[in-house]
């Protein structure tokens, strides 16, 4: 029974042993390339930085480097230095969007417009975003330093200054000058975005709305905005989660200070990592903003889904 | 409801002219249709009475009040676009109430407003959809009843028919012509399509490069075209030409075609001896199979069946012609055929395109 039973199985599948396993590996193989890629570029990184969150490693400690669960949270958790980093990340945020979005879109509405000479000022309007961001942060440091920019003595002219100093030195007020800083290098990516949008809308409807009674508010509100809506929602959600990872013009330009007054949440990463050379420290950092930042995205991902089942 | 003149109208784009010095006036209550090839103006005409496009020089009065300067909103006009405009995050019911809406009517007289436009135009079910999902049809019914709520001075119509399949078209012209009837609005509508024009004009206006061809009645237009571009525009199967020369012997005369035969006309008309002209005449009122001494011989190149009649291609020597017959014993022709071209149904253009 049994040889008849295994001759019968045998011959269903006559092919050799070797054959049979080249067949059924073939599909694993063929993708083996790119799943290889993937892994080891993106998964593996990620894994390992993950892992650092729960080591001690400080690179000048050959010493360290073991397993210590989650010391490095319970740490963060009574961090002060940490917690006015992230009231820092959302005032950074949350203005720099809010700015960069108004101008962005102001900037759009009135390229929309025709005139004379429209493509050059295209052109010129765009160049920000092509300035490499830190010498964005060199140039503006510069400009707020009274000793070789001109915008100290310029608020002190207008009255705006007691006397001509450096903002960036000002525990009050270091915050605006990388704000600032941010929404003049931002400002052209709302504005390219929000100016295709723009042109996507059909000149009929205006012009419909126009004989209906609009005028240039309502035709804005019942128009332009309803079309903008996706656009909108979409880069502001992409500018959210980009400037709060966005550390660049704070280190160029305030180093976090003073007394860590401009520290963002990336920034502090970068200060933990990179001065104090604490790589566990910062990795748990970078995981507790991980997670917020990937909270954020599925709010807006469910508030566009309700939206999108609402109409 | 309100009469509409314009007087000595021109529109420049930069240096190009596109109208030149146009004369109009429209009665309360009349429906006029803008017609003419693509680029003869008419859209932009339509649309400097709307507002959309600025006056280079002339002058537009709605009621008798001069409009130049006024914005769209103050004119008191609606106007139904080809692509219908429809806002597409507004439903239909919304899309009927904007303009009321906007300034700031009553509730209640929104309501039965739109309620009475959406009855007159069958859209009663769809009060609640988004155009996106209304078919061709539904969205230019949307498009006129956004308009009629209103109760403007004027409507007006660019080429509100285009965009529908034949069928349909058809159907929204008897529409259109209805809802005119009903409203007795002064409507305005600009098409391309002489078949638009003819049904539902009280007077047509013929456009062709910016400049107004002729005025009048839709059998006016097509009984009496005041030069070839009408003859020409109006009418389909279109109106068959002849160039040749007008040759006069006492009572009677002679029509050279080019190419070396003669029409012998039975009669005079107003030409001088020898000059250049066209002879036209209408492919319905080409006589086939006649007898007697004034038939020609023709060849047949070409019968099209319509179903509701034939159009024979026919040739005269070298020059080809059309006739229509409602008589099925052609469907089956070819070789020569006796043509007669009545003289009471000829039209004779002078060397410049001027009926005589």
């Amino acid at each position: 029974m049994d040889s008849l039973a295994a001759r019968s199985g045998s011959r269903r599948d006559q092919r050799p042993l070797k054959k049979r396993l080249a067949d059924a590996s073939a599909p694993y193989l063929y993708s083996a390339p790119a799943l290889i890629l993937i892994v080891t570029v993106m998964l593996v990184p990620l894994v390992l930085g993950i892992s650092y969150a729960f080591r001690d490693i400080q690179l000048l400690n050959p010493f360290s480097g073991g397993f210590i669960g989650l010391d490095h949270f319970k740490t963060l958790s009574q961090d002060q230095n940490f917690y006015r980093a992230l009231k820092n990340t959302l005032w950074w945020t949350g203005w720099s969007v809010l700015l960069q979005f108004i101008f962005g879109l102001i900037l759009a509405l009135l390229l929309d417009k025709p005139f004379y000479g429209r493509a050059i000022v295209q052109a010129l309007v765009f160049l920000p975003w092509a300035v490499p961001s830190f010498l964005a942060g060199l140039n503006w440091a510069w400009l707020f330093n009274p000793v070789v920019g001109p915008i100290p003595h310029w608020l002190f002219a207008l009255g705006l200054m007691s006397e001509p100093s450096n903002i960036l030195s000002d525990p009050h007020l270091s915050m605006w000058g990388p704000i600032i800083a941010n929404v003049w290098w931002g400002i052209p990516f709302f504005a390219i975005t929000l100016l295709a949008a723009l042109q996507a809308i059909p000149r009929d409807l205006y012009e419909a709305a126009s004989i209906d009674g609009a005028g240039p508010v309502q035709r804005f509100l019942s128009i332009t905005l309803p079309f903008l809506a996706p656009t909108i929602a979409i880069t502001v959600l992409l500018r959210t989660v980009w400037i709060s990872n966005f550390a660049d013009l704070i280190i160029v330009m305030t180093n976090g200070g003073p007394a860590d007054r401009s520290q963002i949440v990336a920034s502090y990463i970068f200060t933990q990592a990179f001065k104090r050379l604490d790589f566990g420290y910062a990795s748990a950092i970078a995981l507790v903003l991980l997670v917020l930042l990937i909270t954020y995205s599925m709010l807006i991902v469910i508030l566009r889904q309700w939206l999108l089942s609402k109409d | 409801m309100a009469s509409i003149d314009i007087s000595n109208i021109r529109k420049s784009y930069g240096i190009h002219p596109v109208l030149h010095g146009i004369d109009l006036e429209i009665k309360d209550g009349e429906f006029v249709v803008l017609v003419g090839p693509s680029g003869c103006g008419k859209s932009t005409l339509l649309r400097m009475i709307a507002g959309l496009e600025a006056v280079t020089d002339g002058e537009i009065r709605i009621a008798g009040k001069r409009v130049n300067d006024l914005a769209p909103k103050d004119r008191d006009i609606a106007m139904v676009f080809q692509s219908y405009a429809l806002y597409p995050h507004m439903s239909v019911a919304k899309n009927m109430s904007y303009s009321l809406r906007l300034r700031k009517t009553a509730k209640e007289k929104i309501a039965s407003v739109v309620a009475s436009a959406a009855g007159k135009l069958g859209l009663d079910p769809l009060m609640e959809r988004r155009p996106k999902a209304l078919s061709g049809g539904q969205r230019q019914r949307v498009a006129m009843g956004r308009a009629i709520v209103r109760e403007p001075k004027a409507f007006l119509f660019d080429e509100p028919l285009s965009n529908l399949d034949a069928r349909l078209r058809e159907q929204m012209r008897a529409e259109i012509k209805k809802l005119h009837q009903d409203l007795g609005a002064t409507s305005i509508y600009v098409t391309h399509d002489q078949i638009e024009a003819m049904t539902l004009a009280d007077r047509i206006v013929a456009m062709h490069g910016g400049i107004i061809q002729q005025v009048g009645s839709p059998l006016e237009l097509y009984d009496n075209p005041a030069n070839l571009f009408v003859a020409g525009f109006i009418g389909s199967p279109g109106m068959n030409f002849f160039e040749g020369r007008y040759m006069a012997s006492g009572e009677t005369a002679n029509f050279a075609l080019t190419g070396g035969m003669a029409l012998p006309l039975g009669g005079t008309a107003n030409l001088a001896d020898g000059s250049r002209a066209t002879l036209g005449i209408r492919p319905e009122h080409v006589a086939l199979g006649a007898e007697g001494l004034d038939v020609l011989k023709a060849t047949v190149d070409l019968v099209e069946p319509t179903g509701f009649g034939i159009i024979v291609h026919l040739k005269l020597g070298p020059v080809a012609f059309k006739a229509f017959t409602l008589d099925r014993r052609f469907l089956g022709m070819h070789g020569e055929v006796n043509v007669r071209l009545p003289v009471g149904n000829l039209h004779f253009f002078d060397e410049a395109g001027r009926k005589v």
